[in-house]
């Protein structure tokens, strides 16, 4: 199936992208994070029709796609699965809401820009600097750093671990679902989906031999002496690893009530 | 290191399992083993071999007769205390490795034993020295070839320094190169090794004394050579000569 | 049903994140005290499991379509409230880290919407009392679609209201919810029938791994086979829900399909039309005012010169990053 293939491969790009050298990698992950959430936060705080104001915000993305050197098809294919959410939500304000905020000369006659036209664009405008600014952590970030700074900032041990296991198993249940629905089509090439006699059967052994997975998993942590617990090993931090996300954020504040 | 007699560090003696209220998997096993061995357990599909190992290991508790490990019976009192001087590599690496680089998954061990740092610097610098990949210290284990795979389980054991290391299907699914480059590294490995296979050829290499289980006892114990060579021994209890003799 | 970033306002997604936060420290709390580290690999597998099984296309009898499941209910009577909760929690994030699905603000509202509803409702308040005095079949199917539809449910009508009181569109409550209920009811009912015949295959072959089922554990009434349990449940859903889980399940998302149907319908070729038919429907089902979160036209407007201004600004920047690139470049050779 389709689906699975590209998210192995979007994974596999990911994964690529967070294991370059680029100095952006190397930066401590809790500073990414707080600049990519803070990012976020500010650009969602924008009133719906200052699309004016939210367009400046487009330098955080621009700086890092350009210096990271990441691609923005890449960002922007990641759009897709917001996207229909965002438009249904976004695109009849400009049927409800028709004040006439400015006009344009357009080929010689005047055309009104309406208050609706305006938060449809900030929202499809939110949405995509809020996309690309997650793909700009993710891409310089590993999750096992991402869970690391969530330790830091006191997310409990359990959720970090859990999160830890899920990324570390979801390549290797990937790879799985792949073969199970490649040899269920092999043998049924006429259907598009799983054929609703074998729901039960095909995800319940899947499913009971995940759980077999899972105690083994168990029990070779138990083998190791685990109790409950991990310990990780500290990350070194550098000046410039407090310059970097105090600056953006200052920037961020002063673009947000001065600009 | 607690030994008994003669440097015996692992003993067993009339043992017996069975599963919640079904038949016996072991009915009455006997087997001592010394400091530096290498033991080929071998015996058809289902007859208890990976019943044997687990309880090695304390992961089976309820069982009937005696089972020592470095002069410790295996019980729930002594369970982490057998553990420091027991490992085990399961079959599926991947179910070893669940963190995501290897040198962590490499350290997790001797840090779940709470030792110090430098110390646990040095044991993930030399198991991973021990099966040569000190080049691969920082990858991802999900970027790992199979047999890369196995090394770094292997080497999440070693770090641990035990004296009886217990290997389930060692070579299963790895090429030749990978399998050849297995058995060097077993070979140079100085702890009790307890290998299980159905790679008879593979236990030809790396083993020196075979044991041979059916249906829950063991049925031979002595010299590898002599026992895979023993064609009638092996195809009555569901085995073949090893391929390096058939061809002969 | 993943909300995104955009369709929130710092306010809501804060208040979002305060109850998720909530429900997780008593999850935290809840599974801390049972103190079996046994199940945080479950937890962990267990949600790469589901993670995987989100990408099936199952094949919807009769319609030619396919259905796809969520997981949440599944989760949870496998690994009970608690740890499904939090293990849903994990899922939603390493899916909005990895693939964009939802968002990192708007992620309290997702935790809310999806894990809360179909681990604490549909576990402690639907599964928990109908397997109280044992499983079964009929009650795996009963529990399974009851909590699915229901989870949906709620968790659909939540996320209208946050997108509404984020104050980021114009629809009326009456229209949005008309499309978003609806829709996330056929979609409830498939996913309801997907998990049965899953919870059934592991009550038939692992009982003791389902969670919650009483100890006085009743015979199998095992009359019916798979199939004919499938078949019969298949038939009571399209009874009940009718129309909708006709023309709903022929897309692959109720959201998508909610879009078209709105637009689509409306062709939206007169300017009034799209309008007129959503006032149309909005007069007849009223629930609330409308625009009711409407902001009260604040001064803050966009204007022309404003926008080129802003677009000067990040050009200038796009120029003096290429230029910093082509430094730092030089500096390395």
């Amino acid at each position: 199936m389709k689906q699975i293939e590209d998210n192995i491969r979007e994974l596999n790009k990911l994964q690529n992208l967070q294991q370059r050298s680029h100095w952006m990698n190397r930066l401590h992950p809790l500073g990414k994070l707080l600049v990519c959430v803070i990012y976020i936060f500010v650009v969602a705080s924008f009133d719906k029709y200052a699309f004016d104001k939210l367009l400046v915000m487009a330098v955080f993305p621009a700086f890092c796609f350009i210096v990271g050197d990441l691609s923005l098809k890449d960002g922007l294919y990641r759009m897709r699965l917001i996207l229909p959410l965002v438009l249904f939500v976004g695109v009849f304000n400009p049927f409800f809401d028709r004040k006439v905020l400015f006009s344009v000369a357009v080929a010689g006659s005047q055309m009104a820009v309406t208050g609706g036209v305006i938060s449809m664009l900030s929202l499809m405008l939110k949405g995509l600097f809020s996309v690309l600014s997650a793909y700009i952590l993710i891409a310089t970030t590993s999750i096992e750093e991402i869970c690391y700074a969530l330790r830091i900032l006191h997310v409990p041990k359990i959720i970090v671990i859990v999160i830890m296991l899920i990324y570390r198993y979801f390549g290797l249940m990937g790879a799985e679902a792949d073969r199970i629905t490649t040899a269920y089509m092999l043998r049924a090439p006429k259907q598009k989906g799983i054929h609703y006699r074998a729901w039960g059967s095909l995800v319940g052994q899947w499913l009971l031999r995940s759980m077999d997975r899972a105690s083994a998993v168990y029990e070779s942590m138990t083998l190791r002496g685990f109790n409950g617990d991990f310990r990780v090993k500290r990350k070194n931090v550098s000046a410039t690893d407090f310059l970097y996300p105090f600056i953006w954020i200052v920037l961020f504040i002063l673009l947000r009530h001065f600009y | 290191m607690h030994t008994g007699a003669k440097g015996e560090i692992l003993k067993i003696e009339d043992l017996h399992f069975s599963y919640e209220k079904g038949e016996e998997v072991l009915s009455g096993v006997n087997l001592t083993a010394h400091d530096g061995e290498s033991i080929g357990i071998i015996g058809a599909n289902g007859i208890g071999k990976s019943t044997l190992m687990k309880l090695l290991v304390g992961l089976k508790l309820d069982y009937q007769g005696v089972l020592e490990v470095a002069g410790h019976a295996v019980n729930k009192k002594n369970l982490s205390h057998i553990r420091e001087h027991i490992g085990y590599v399961f079959q599926d690496s991947d179910s070893q490795l669940f963190l995501s680089t290897v040198e962590e998954d490499v350290a997790f061990g001797p840090q779940n034993y709470g030792l110090p740092p430098e110390e646990v610097e040095r044991r993930v610098e030399e198991a991973l020295l021990k099966v040569h990949m000190t080049d691969l210290r920082t990858r991802h284990n999900y970027n790992l070839s199979g047999g890369e795979k196995k090394l770094a389980a292997i080497a999440t054991i070693l770090s641990m320094e035990p004296d009886i290391i217990i290997m389930d299907e060692p070579s299963i699914a790895l090429d030749p190169r990978n399998r050849r480059n297995l058995i060097k590294i077993l070979n140079e490995i100085n702890a009790l090794k307890i290998v299980t296979s159905h790679d008879l050829d593979f236990i030809m290499d790396t083993c020196k004394r075979v044991v041979l289980l059916d249906e829950g006892r063991i049925i031979a114990d002595g010299n590898a050579d002599e026992i895979l060579r023993d064609k009638e021994l092996l195809e009555g209890h569901g085995l073949e000569l090893p391929l390096s003799f058939s061809r002969r | 049903m993943h909300m995104a970033d955009a369709l929130v306002a710092p306010a809501v997604a804060g208040t979002m994140y305060v109850l998720s936060t909530a429900a997780a420290g008593v999850s935290v709390k809840e599974v801390r005290k049972q103190a079996s580290p046994e199940k945080i690999p479950v937890m962990g597998v267990m949600g790469a499991f589901v993670f995987a099984t989100q990408m099936l296309n199952f094949t919807i009898p009769g319609t030619g379509s396919s259905g796809h499941l969520c997981g949440g209910m599944m989760l949870s009577a496998l690994l009970g409230p608690y740890a499904g909760f939090l293990t849903m929690i994990g899922v939603l994030l390493v899916q909005c880290l990895l693939f964009a699905d939802g968002g990192l603000l708007a992620l309290g509202c997702n935790i809310w919407n999806m894990a809360f509803y179909g681990c604490f409702i549909g576990a402690l308040l639907i599964w928990k009392p109908i397997m109280k005095k044992g499983a079964s079949r009929v009650k795996i199917a009963l529990a399974s679609i009851l909590g699915c539809v229901l989870t949906l449910q709620l968790g659909a009508f939540s996320v209208t209201l946050e997108t509404l009181a984020s104050g980021v569109t114009e629809l009326p409550f009456s229209v949005f919810l008309a499309t978003m209920q609806p829709i996330h009811l056929a979609i409830g009912f498939v996913e309801g029938l997907i998990t049965t015949a899953v919870l059934i295959f592991v009550y038939e072959a692992r009982p003791e791994l389902l969670w919650g089922v009483g100890e006085t554990s009743e015979k199998k009434e095992g009359k019916l086979s798979l199939k004919n349990t499938v078949i019969a449940v298949a038939v009571a859903a399209a009874v009940c829900g009718g129309v909708v889980s006709l023309f709903a399940s022929a897309f692959p998302d109720g959201l998508e399909w909610s879009m078209e149907q709105v637009a689509g319908t409306s062709e939206l070729e007169a300017e009034g039309g799209a309008y007129d038919t959503a006032a149309g429907i909005q007069e007849t089902t009223s629930l609330l005012p409308d625009y009711a979160f409407k902001d009260s036209e604040s001064a803050v407007g966009t204007s022309f010169s404003g926008i080129t201004g802003s677009l000067v600004v990040v050009l200038v920047t796009v120029g003096a990053c290429y230029l910093f690139k082509f430094f730092k470049k030089n500096e390395a050779d």
